[in-house]
């Protein structure tokens, strides 16, 4: 794995420093807010890894959330395993259930691929309507409890506890999704990114890499899915309704795709502006739909582009572009 | 009833329902034909067809009006969409497209959601239209029947439009090679941003017509963009034709899916598409995607 | 006799009526360089697409070394030690010449799928690469980003980075398309003096007539989909039917 250039290696240490430091400065709501922040973060960065490194642009990355979330909730409320089992357990089955879709979605490229990933998500939530025995319906799962860790670890249950369970699994992802992207996989999405059909013609059966990240894009999606349940208490059709693909991709153009920390910071962005903007007008959601559309006129590279591009031209052009 | 009945009423249920999907799948396939880009925005617009719809009823009183005018100003909505913000995109990869049209289809929702409210409306149909006629001792709503007509009517016309017209061979030559139509001294743009609107216009004439029988509501926008993709992928994309196959291929396998299999009905849908898409990777009739 | 490293026995690919490509045979030997020629629509890119497998034929056979080939996959016929390049340019633009190189040639290292880690193949996969610019003559813009390219090192750089694959025969589709007359000199002349050395199998479809008979040591000539002439340069050269098949203009 490459070493991380020390400048950025640096910020990045002191911005999980202050995370960690947080509980012990925040009062309990803004924690609330940031713990919401940390999942969506690690949603929106599960979608890049599918977006911004391979360009398959998904609409149905909600199929992923929601399935963590109910999975998740499920055993929760049907089971007594330990938290952090279940979390990682729905994480996997979302990845084993993604393997299927991605293998289906591949049939087709480009806007044929987007349109079968939102039918597909579609299909869940369907699915999840009926399912009444398993999903609740229309109602969904409610009262899903943030349940211990193993050995009787209690420290899940507390928002705090949970807060840095959250955390930990955004850092754990990012670094997996850092190394893979460095490694002669990720060299290999970058191709079929730039240029797929000489990526197949070199001799990579360019299919069984996109399933594959596919495969992880939702596991990790999944994930964020599986901590949102027991953090919110509970998990509905919502959570797989195509406004929050909508949403998530929106997260990631104007975070900036193809950097993973750009999602994160337009996950910020979109919860500043959801519980800011909606404090003043009703149309919030309408403004950020039109903010979606200049960001995609005018600043396809999204926020965390503009701000390297801004930071570059103030340095040496020694480096510009990594990751 | 009979089993003669009863294929006939499911068979009316699925023609009108058909008809519905028709201008939805012909627009969308329309707009891509020419311009190569999917829209997104197009279950938002049928959406928006049936408020303004709703809405002109109200005031005007007269259901002929709203289902003229409704499409006319989807039309020109979207042909003012075209103007101002596509028109700058043509350079840039597909993506760029679906994406710019999912914004307008949030904006839109939203805009939707805060000039009507949350909740479905009604319309009704006008009484011209309503109740029931009998044929062989069934009931069949006049409604569904003039749904059939109408959409019968509307194919001839786009058919014709777009085999006879001047204005027609302009879409189909511009679909096959905008350069050359270009060349040819043709402003390629206008027949651009005209076929946008008229697709829009389509869209919006199908939510019109689907108020009185579906409510106009929030869900239709979801469902009618992926019932408008299907269709337009499995009778591929960019064919007339095959936006009419695909429509009637999809009313039937819903209609008759939901009679006998209801909880499996969607999953038919998405089935027969995954099908289209294994064995005929460009749909039935289509160019590439 | 030693067997023909590639064998190709009555490869025929039906359009519906119209014939692309007629029942054609031919043996190539290893460290040949084979051209094949003819008019427009003879049918040469198609006979491409048949042996690498993009396109299934109608009928006949493509054997490569021991293996009959003709049904796979494109992306296992190239695993199997065919290389190709296209008539139209295709790279990747954004990334440096190297970075194209070192991707062709990770495409047949055994762990290229490597998710974590993978120095070592990033390593062996730079060095091949880097090897294969230099045979190419592409050492000085090893750095810069492939789409900025002049179009005859472009052209170069996909001939490098099929060499990076160390394929057993490569194939040359119009290596010299597009270029202008110096670009193409230039170009003749670094593939010339670069068969010379790397003594590799070539299959190559060329327009030029001076770069085929610079090149090549045998040389196919189809027409309108079938073979009319398979022989020595020299020997095609006072071909009568060749003649006549080019009636109508050549280069």
């Amino acid at each position: 794995m490459q070493k991380m250039k020390p400048l950025p290696a640096l910020g990045g240490f002191a911005v999980v420093c202050l995370l960690i430091a947080a509980p012990f400065g925040l009062p309990v709501f803004a924690m609330t807010l940031l713990t919401e922040l940390i999942i969506l973060g690690l949603f929106a960065m599960s979608l890049d890894l599918m977006v911004g490194y391979a360009n398959l642009v998904s609409f149905g990355h909600a199929a992923a959330y929601g399935l963590g979330a109910y999975a998740s909730g499920y055993l929760l409320l049907n089971s007594s395993m330990p938290l952090p089992v279940v979390v990682l357990l729905a994480a996997l089955l979302t990845g084993i259930v993604a393997i299927g879709v991605g293998w289906v979605c591949t049939l087709a490229t480009g806007v044929s691929f987007s349109m079968l990933t939102l039918a597909f998500a579609q299909l869940l939530y369907a699915i999840a309507f009926k399912w009444t025995s398993v999903t609740g319906g229309s109602d969904g799962l409610a009262g899903i409890p943030r349940r211990a860790g193993p050995f009787a670890m209690t420290i899940f249950t507390s928002k705090t506890g949970f807060y840095y369970f959250a955390l930990a699994c955004l850092i754990g992802a990012y670094f997996i999704c850092r190394a893979l992207v460095r490694s002669p996989f990720g060299l290999v999405l970058r191709g079929i990114r730039e240029n797929e059909a000489k990526t197949l013609v070199l001799g990579y059966n360019t299919r069984l890499y996109k399933v594959t990240v596919i495969a992880i894009a939702y596991a990790l999606g999944g994930l964020a899915g599986a901590l949102y349940a027991p953090f919110a208490g509970f998990a509905n059709t919502e959570l797989l309704f195509w406004l929050l693909s909508g949403q998530v991709l929106i997260m990631v153009i104007v975070g900036g795709q193809g950097t993973l920390i750009g999602p994160i910071l337009g996950a910020a962005f979109f919860m500043l502006l959801e519980h800011q903007l909606s404090s003043y007008t009703e149309a919030w959601a309408l403004f950020f739909g039109l903010i979606f559309i200049a960001f995609v006129l005018f600043a396809p590279e999204g926020i965390w582009g503009l701000a390297r591009r801004a930071f570059a031209r103030g340095r040496a052009p020694a480096e510009t572009r990594h990751d | 009833m009979s089993t003669l009945a009863f294929l006939l009423t499911q068979g009316v249920n699925a023609l009108s329902q058909a008809a519905l999907l028709f201008f939805l799948g012909v627009g969308l396939t329309l707009i891509f034909g020419i311009m190569r880009i999917v829209n997104f925005a197009h279950g938002t617009l049928y959406m928006l067809g049936a408020f303004i719809g709703y809405s002109l009823l109200r005031y005007t009183g007269s259901y002929w009006l709203a289902l003229a005018l409704a499409p006319l100003t989807v039309g020109a909505i979207g042909t003012a969409f075209e103007l101002g913000i596509l028109r700058r995109l043509y350079r840039r990869d597909a993506h760029a497209f679906l994406m710019v049209t999912f914004g307008l289809a949030l904006v839109t929702g939203e805009a939707v959601r805060l000039l009507w409210g949350s909740d479905a409306l009604q319309v009704p149909p006008p009484a011209l239209l309503s109740g029931v006629v009998f044929l062989l001792d069934e009931p069949f709503p006049v409604y569904r029947l003039f749904l059939v007509s109408f959409g019968i009517v509307v194919a001839v016309v786009i058919w014709q439009l777009l085999e006879r017209t001047r204005l027609g061979l302009l879409i189909r030559a511009t679909s096959q090679n905008a350069e050359m139509v270009h060349a040819l001294g043709v402003d390629v743009k206008l027949v651009r941003s005209g076929v946008f609107g008229i697709g829009c216009g389509l869209a919006a004439l199908g939510g019109v017509l689907a108020a009185p029988l579906v409510t106009a509501s929030h869900g239709m926008a979801a469902t009618a963009v992926i019932d408008a993709f299907v269709i337009v992928i499995i009778g591929g994309m960019g064919s007339f034709l095959g936006s009419l196959i695909g429509a009637l291929l999809v009313a039937f396998v819903q209609v008759f899916g939901n009679y006998y299999l209801p909880d499996f009905a969607l999953a038919f849908m998405y089935l027969v598409m995954l099908l289209v898409l294994v064995v005929r990777p460009g749909g039935l009739l289509g160019k590439e995607a | 006799m030693t067997e023909a490293l590639l064998q190709v026995d009555g490869l025929t690919k039906h359009y519906g009526a119209l014939v692309a490509v007629d029942n054609v045979s031919m043996h190539v030997q290893k460290g040949e360089v084979r051209a094949v020629i003819g008019p427009n629509g003879a049918g040469k890119t198609t006979l491409f697409h048949l042996i690498t497998g993009v396109v299934p034929p109608t009928s006949g056979t493509v054997r490569f070394g021991d293996n009959e080939i003709t049904r796979l996959a494109p992306h296992a016929i190239c695993q199997r030690g065919l290389s190709r390049t296209f008539q139209l340019t295709s790279l990747f633009p954004r990334m440096s010449a190297r970075e194209n190189a070192m991707l062709a040639a990770q495409a047949r290292h055994p762990r290229r799928w490597t998710p974590f880690g993978g120095t070592d193949v990033f390593t062996s996969a730079r060095a091949t690469g880097e090897n294969a610019l230099e045979q190419l003559g592409l050492s000085h813009v090893a750095d810069r980003p492939a789409g900025l390219l002049s179009h005859g090192d472009q052209r170069l750089l996909e001939v490098a980075m099929a060499m990076a694959q160390h394929p057993r025969l490569l194939l040359l589709d119009e290596p010299t398309q597009g270029l202008s007359v110096e670009e193409t000199a230039q170009a003749v002349e670094t593939l010339a003096q670069f068969l010379d050395k790397a003594r590799i199998t070539v299959l190559l479809v060329e327009h030029d007539m001076e770069v085929v008979f610079r090149l090549a040591h045998r040389i196919t000539v189809l027409h309108r989909g079938a073979v009319i002439a398979d022989d020595v340069p020299a020997a095609v050269k006072a071909n009568a039917r060749v003649q006549e098949a080019y009636l109508g203009g050549i280069e």
